[in-house]
C-alpha cells in the first residue's frame, strides 16, 4: 500500500471492495488466416457481462471447463488483461483510467499492478532459467524496498523460502529453478508474489500440474500465508473438489463460469452440498470420489460431451445445448444471476417457480 | 481373482541406465488378466511410465530393459515380446497391444489431416482401407464423435479433448486386444477427464478389451478400474482388487495417498499430505523403500526389502507390517459402500 494518501482517501478506499469488476466484457479477435482477409474477423467472447466483488482477506475460486473463460477473468480481475468493456476498480479506483491516466488518478497503475499478483500453473516458464533462486527473489525486494542492504535482503529470502517449506533455505537458494521439483519450484513463484506484498494473488492452475498427492500441501501453504499476509486469493482450477477445499478452508465462495458467464456462486459448502444450476451438477458428476462399489463412471448429467464454440455461443441460456433440463424457454432467453450481491446466486430459470419455463415443452436432440 | 487367464504376463522387468547404475523399474513381475482393466498409479518420477513402456518393449533410448514379457494370444500360442524382431515388434504394437499416450498434439503430424492418419496406419500395416475407414468412423462415433467432421480436419481445428478421443480412436483402429495408455487424460479438464473415462469404459465393453491404465490420479483411475496396481520407487507396493484397494489397503503409502485426495465427500480436517519425498532413481535406500517416510517403519523395514504378502483375496502388499497399517492409519474418507452408491444414484436422476 502506498503512503501517500491522506486519511480520507485511504478512509474512503478501505469502505470501497478491494476489487470490484462491473459488466466486465473481454472478447478477442480471432487470428484470421491469410484468405480470410476480407472477411469479418471472428470474436471469441472470453467473458461476457461479468460483475464481483473481491473484498480485503478474501478468496474466491473460479471453476469451469478449459475455454470457459475463468483465466481470462482472473487476469482481467489483477488488472493484466484490458476488459472490452466495462470496468475494473481497485479500492474505487478505475484501473485502466489509471493506466491511461484518464481523470483523478488516487492510485498509480504501478502501486495497482504491484497489489496484485499472479502465480501460474507453470511454474518453470514463470521463473529465469538463468538465475538463481536467490536472484530471482531479490528482485521483487530491490524494487519494493530498495534501501535494504545486500545482507538483510538474503536474510529475508532465507526466512521467507523456510516459511514456504524449503529447508533448508541455504540449499536452495543458490540452485537454479530446472534443479528444483515442480512442487518447489511453484513454492518460489508464491514466494516471489508474497515479496510485493500483494493485496491479491491470482493463482491461474497453480497446482493443476503436481501430483494429486502435493495439491493439498500446497493448498496448505497458500491458506497459511494467506492468514500470516492478508492476502486475497482468486484460485481457478477446473476440478471443483480442489476448489472446494481452498474455498472451504479460506472460508471463501466459489464461482463457476461457463462460456464467459458466471452461472453461480455461492459459498462454497452451499454450493456443493445444494448447486442451484445444472451445470454445477455436472461439474459434481465430473469429481471423482472413492465410493465403493460404483458402478464403473455413470453417465453424465448431460446431453453433449463437447463445449459449444466460443466464438458463437448458443442463443438464451449459453448450457441450453447441453443441460439435461433445457427446454424452449432456455433457447429463447438468458437467465440472470439471480440474488442478493454476496448471497448463493444462480442464473437458471428452474430457480423461478412461476416462471414460463415450466410451461415450455423440453428440448430433445 | 484366480490368475487363470493372463494377456500379458510381465516376469522380473528391470530398467536400468547408466550401465546399469540407476534402476528405473526394479525387477517388477504382473500378470494382466485377459479383459480386465488395470489401473496402475504412482507419483511423477515412481516409474510408472516405464512400466508402460516395458510392456511394448518400448523403453527410450539408452534404457535397458530385462526381464521376460509374455504375451498370450487368442489362439493360444505365446509371444516372448523382448525376442520380436524389429519389424515383429512394430506390427506387435499396433495389432496387439496398441499405446496412447499424454498430450494427443504430439502424436499427431500437424500437417496431416486426421483422417490421413488412418489411412497411413492402415496402409502401414497392409490392412483393408476401406474396411478399416468404416471401422474408424464407427470408432469415432463410439467416442461421441462426428466422424465426417473429424477425419477432414487438421488436429490443430480440434480441441484437446477431441484431439485425444481422435487419438484413442486410431490406437485402436487395428482392432488390438490391450490398450496401455500413459496418462491419456492428463492436459485436459476434468470435465473432459471424466467424459473419456466413461467412454473407455463402454469401448472396453463393446470390443472385449484389456487396458491397462497408468496415472497419478488415484481417485480417476478408481472409476474405471478392476484391479488397481501401486508403484512407488520403482517398484509396485501393492496390487489389489479396486473396491479391496480403497477400502482395505495394507500399504502404509497407499493409505496415505488415499488420505492426501481432495475429495467432495471427505471431512476437510483430515486430508492430510504425505510428508518427505519419494526417492531420486540413483538413492533408493535399502530395505523398503517407503521406510524414510513411513510412520510405522521398523529396523526390519530398514533392513529387509518386503516381499509381496498376500493381504486379501488377489491383495498383494509389500509391506511387513500391514496388519498395523490397517489397525493404525485410520482412512479419512466414507467408505461406506451402499450410502455412497445411493447418493450417486440420486445426484444423477
Amino acid at each position: 500500500m502506498s503512503q501517500t494518501h491522506d486519511t480520507a482517501d485511504r478512509r474512503r478506499q478501505d469502505e470501497e471492495p478491494l476489487v470490484s469488476l462491473e459488466d466486465v466484457e473481454v472478447h478477442f479477435e480471432k487470428n484470421q488466416g491469410l484468405f480470410d482477409f476480407f472477411e469479418e474477423p471472428e470474436v471469441v467472447r472470453a467473458v461476457d457481462g461479468i460483475s464481483l466483488d473481491i473484498e480485503e482477506n478474501d478468496v474466491l475460486a473460479l471453476v469451469g471447463e478449459s475455454g470457459c473463460g475463468k483465466s481470462t477473468l482472473g487476469k482481467t480481475s489483477i488488472g493484466l488483461q484490458r476488459p472490452t468493456a466495462g470496468t475494473v476498480r481497485y479500492r474505487g479506483q478505475d484501473v485502466w483510467a489509471a493506466k491511461d491516466g484518464r481523470g483523478d488518478v488516487d492510485i498509480p497503475f504501478d502501486e495497482i499492478r504491484s497489489s496484485l499478483q499472479i502465480i501460474h500453473q507453470d511454474p518453470g516458464s514463470s521463473l529465469n532459467p538463468n538465475q538463481r533462486i536467490v536472484d530471482i527473489l531479490a528482485q521483487p525486494i530491490k524494487l519494493t524496498h530498495p534501501d535494504v542492504g545486500p545482507t538483510e535482503r538474503r536474510e529475508r529470502i532465507y526466512s521467507l523460502l523456510e516459511r514456504v517449506g524449503m529447508n533448508p533455505a541455504a540449499d536452495f537458494a543458490d540452485r537454479y529453478p530446472h534443479q528444483l521439483s515442480g512442487g518447489e519450484q511453484q513454492r518460489v513463484a508464491l514466494a516471489r508474489a508474497l515479496l510485493m506484498n500483494p493485496d491479491l494473488i491470482l493463482a491461474d492452475e497453480a497446482i493443476s500440474a503436481l501430483d494429486v498427492s502435493l495439491r493439498v500441501e500446497m493448498m496448505d501453504l497458500m491458506l497459511d500465508l494467506q492468514e500470516d499476509f492478508d492476502t486475497s486469493f482468486v484460485f481457478i482450477s477446473h476440478d471443483l473438489s480442489n476448489a472446494r477445499y481452498f474455498a472451504e478452508h479460506g472460508n471463501g465462495r466459489i464461482g463457476v463460469m461457463y462460456l464467459g458467464e458466471l452461472v453461480e456462486v455461492g459459498r462454497a459448502e452451499q454450493l456443493i452440498e445444494d448447486p442451484g444450476h445444472p451445470y454445477t451438477n455436472v461439474l459434481r458428476w465430473a469429481t471423482p470420489d472413492l465410493a465403493l462399489h460404483a458402478d464403473g463412471a455413470s453417465e453424465p448429467p448431460m446431453r453433449k460431451i463437447d463445449i459449444p464454440d466460443p466464438v458463437d455461443p448458443p442463443s438464451g441460456c449459453r448450457f441450453h445445448t447441453r443441460c439435461p433440463e433445457a427446454r424452449e424457454a432456455c433457447r429463447e432467453a438468458c437467465p440472470a444471476l439471480e440474488g442478493e450481491t454476496g448471497a448463493h446466486r444462480t442464473a437458471c430459470f428452474r430457480n423461478q417457480p412461476d416462471h414460463e419455463y415450466w410451461d415450455s415443452a423440453p428440448l430433445e436432440d | 481373482m484366480d490368475a487363470t487367464d493372463p494377456i500379458i504376463e510381465m516376469r522380473n522387468a528391470r530398467v536400468t541406465y547408466d550401465d546399469g547404475e540407476t534402476f528405473v523399474l526394479d525387477d517388477v513381475s504382473m500378470a494382466v488378466e485377459r479383459n480386465e482393466v488395470v489401473g496402475v498409479v504412482g507419483e511423477s518420477g515412481s516409474g510408472k511410465s516405464m512400466f508402460a513402456s516395458a510392456m511394448l518393449d518400448a523403453i527410450p533410448d539408452p534404457g535397458r530393459l530385462s526381464g521376460e514379457i509374455l504375451y498370450h494370444k487368442d489362439d493360444g500360442t505365446t509371444i516372448d515380446v523382448l525376442e520380436l524382431s524389429p519389424e515383429e515388434l512394430r506390427k506387435f504394437r499396433w495389432e496387439e497391444v496398441a499405446m496412447v499416450f499424454q498430450g494427443a498434439m504430439s502424436s499427431f503430424n500437424p500437417t496431416m489431416k486426421v483422417g490421413g492418419h488412418f489411412e497411413e496406419t492402415l496402409k502401414a500395416h497392409d490392412a483393408d482401407v476401406i474396411e478399416g475407414m468404416a471401422r474408424a468412423e464407427e470408432l469415432l462415433a463410439d467416442l461421441y464423435l462426428d466422424p465426417e467432421r473429424v477425419l477432414d480436419s487438421y488436429p490443430h481445428e480440434l480441441s484437446g479433448g477431441m484431439q485425444q478421443r481422435a487419438l484413442i480412436a486410431l490406437s485402436l483402429v487395428l482392432e488390438p486386444n490391450v490398450l496401455v495408455m500413459d496418462e491419456p487424460t492428463a492436459a485436459l479438464d476434468l470435465l473432459m477427464q471424466r467424459s473419456i473415462l466413461m467412454l473407455l469404459q463402454e469401448l472396453q465393453e463393446k470390443y472385449d478389451l484389456t487396458m491397462v491404465f497408468i496415472t497419478h490420479d488415484l481417485p480417476l483411475v478408481a472409476a474405471l478400474a478392476d484391479r488397481m496396481a501401486v508403484m512407488y520407487a520403482f517398484d509396485l507396493i501393492e496390487v489389489a482388487p479396486r473396491d479391496q484397494l480403497i477400502g482395505d489397503s495394507g500399504h502404509p503409502y497407499t493409505r496415505a495417498l488415499l488420505n492426501s485426495t481432495p475429495n467432495l465427500d471427505a471431512p476437510l480436517e483430515e486430508m492430510r499430505a504425505i510428508e518427505g519425498q519419494s526417492p531420486a532413481p540413483i538413492n533408493v535406500p535399502s530395505g523398503c523403500s517407503y521406510a524414510p517416510r513411513c510412520p510405522l517403519a521398523t529396523e526390519e523395514c530398514r533392513e529387509v526389502d518386503p516381499e509381496f504378502y498376500e493381504t486379501g483375496v488377489g491383495h498383494s502388499t509389500a509391506c511387513h507390517h500391514w496388519e498395523r497399517a490397517r489397525e493404525t492409519i485410520d482412512l479419512n474418507f466414507e467408505a461406506v459402500e451402499d450410502d455412497a452408491v445411493g447418493a450417486d444414484t440420486e445426484d444423477h436422476a
